[in-house]
């Protein structure tokens, strides 16, 4: 009876989520959005992301893989799904040249006044300069200043030295600060 | 050192890749401070923009723009590709101009013979092969060709 019911538990810890992931989830949940988001660019694709990615933490902690650092595990995790998958979309392009005018986004939807009075073509401006950085400049610049990492935590989470962080990042920087200028 | 930092200077400052003496002059130099304190502020509006505001979709003028030329070399491409196929199965099923002139007239005058002759053999007007006699090679009048007529009607009775 009682090996029956802790083979119950084992089955029902399988498909259902512990309070530990729970709690995992709600704790990076946002924030790797936002980070997959800036990254790919999409929405849909950067919500797709994250759910593999917690499902893969999910696998390592059954596995007994658990990392010792789970906010570090999840971004490296992240940060390669991403880059996977920015490798195999060329499609995407295709899919949002596409897209139905009406299903664009108006550039307003849902800004407060201050992005507003920001100006549509600055912002416009600091988008397009981030997206002509190379890949590795992006992934540098998000962890280290959207997701306010340190130099050390950003080069652990990318598998770089701090001395090859910083170089990205002063890479970056110049470039951005050189479509600030052109805007101004 | 002498001199105030230059952009990029400032912008190593900014990642601490700066060296000693820049990081000296920066912490004397008021104008240099100021303009470090500038850099900072972009920075981080360009943080406020890139996580909080949505990115623009490109404008439909500059996606045209980006695919038009692709569009053109690709209609380009798929012309020259249907004229060289064209061209390939025109010359593949012409006939090669082999045969000479002098055989094409004796091949329509053995079928101009073979439709004019009333007694089953050619009438007259050489043969391709040169094989006939002589009594083909001499052209027969129209007296002839009557006479022969007649007879094949009335059964050979004068």
């Amino acid at each position: 009876m009682e090996v029956n019911e802790r083979a119950r538990e084992n089955r029902q810890s399988d498909v259902e989520p512990s309070r530990s992931a729970d709690t995992l989830v709600a704790a990076h949940r946002g924030r790797l959005q936002r980070l997959c988001r800036l990254l790919l660019g999409d929405v849909q694709e950067a919500e797709d992301v994250v759910q593999d990615v917690f499902l893969k933490a999910h696998e390592a902690a059954r596995s007994g893989l658990a990392p010792m650092d789970w906010g570090a595990w999840l971004t490296r995790v992240a940060v390669n799904a991403c880059h996977d998958r920015r490798r195999a979309g060329g499609w995407m392009r295709l899919r949002f040249w596409s897209a139905p005018v009406e299903d664009v986004p108006l550039a307003a939807e849902g800004l407060g006044p201050g992005e507003i009075a920001l100006g549509a073509e600055t912002r416009r401006r600091i988008w397009q300069a981030f997206r002509a950085l190379p890949r590795r400049q992006q992934e540098v610049f998000a962890l280290r200043y959207i997701e306010e990492q340190s130099t050390s935590q950003v080069a652990a989470a990318l598998g770089l030295s701090t001395g090859s962080v910083k170089r990205h990042l002063y890479r970056a920087i110049r470039h951005l600060r050189g479509a600030l200028g052109d805007a101004s | 050192m002498t001199g105030c930092l230059s952009d990029r200077a400032l912008a190593r400052v900014q990642v601490e890749l700066a060296s000693d003496d820049e990081r000296a002059h920066l912490a004397s130099c008021a104008g240099c401070a100021r303009r470090a304190r500038r850099l900072r502020v972009d920075l981080e509006l360009v943080t406020r923009v890139l996580s909080d505001t949505p990115e623009p979709r490109p404008r439909t003028a500059d996606l045209r723009r980006r695919w038009m030329p692709a569009a053109f070399g690709l209609s380009a491409a798929a012309l020259a590709l249907l004229l060289w196929v064209e061209v390939a199965v025109w010359r593949a099923v012409t006939p090669p101009a082999t045969m000479q002139p002098q055989e094409v007239a004796a091949i329509l005058s053995d079928v101009s013979a073979s439709l004019f002759s009333l007694s089953g053999t050619p009438a007259g007007g050489g043969s391709a092969t040169g094989a006939s006699g002589e009594a083909d090679e001499t052209p027969q009048t129209l007296e002839a060709m009557a006479q022969e007529l007649d007879n094949t009607l009335t059964g050979g009775e004068p």
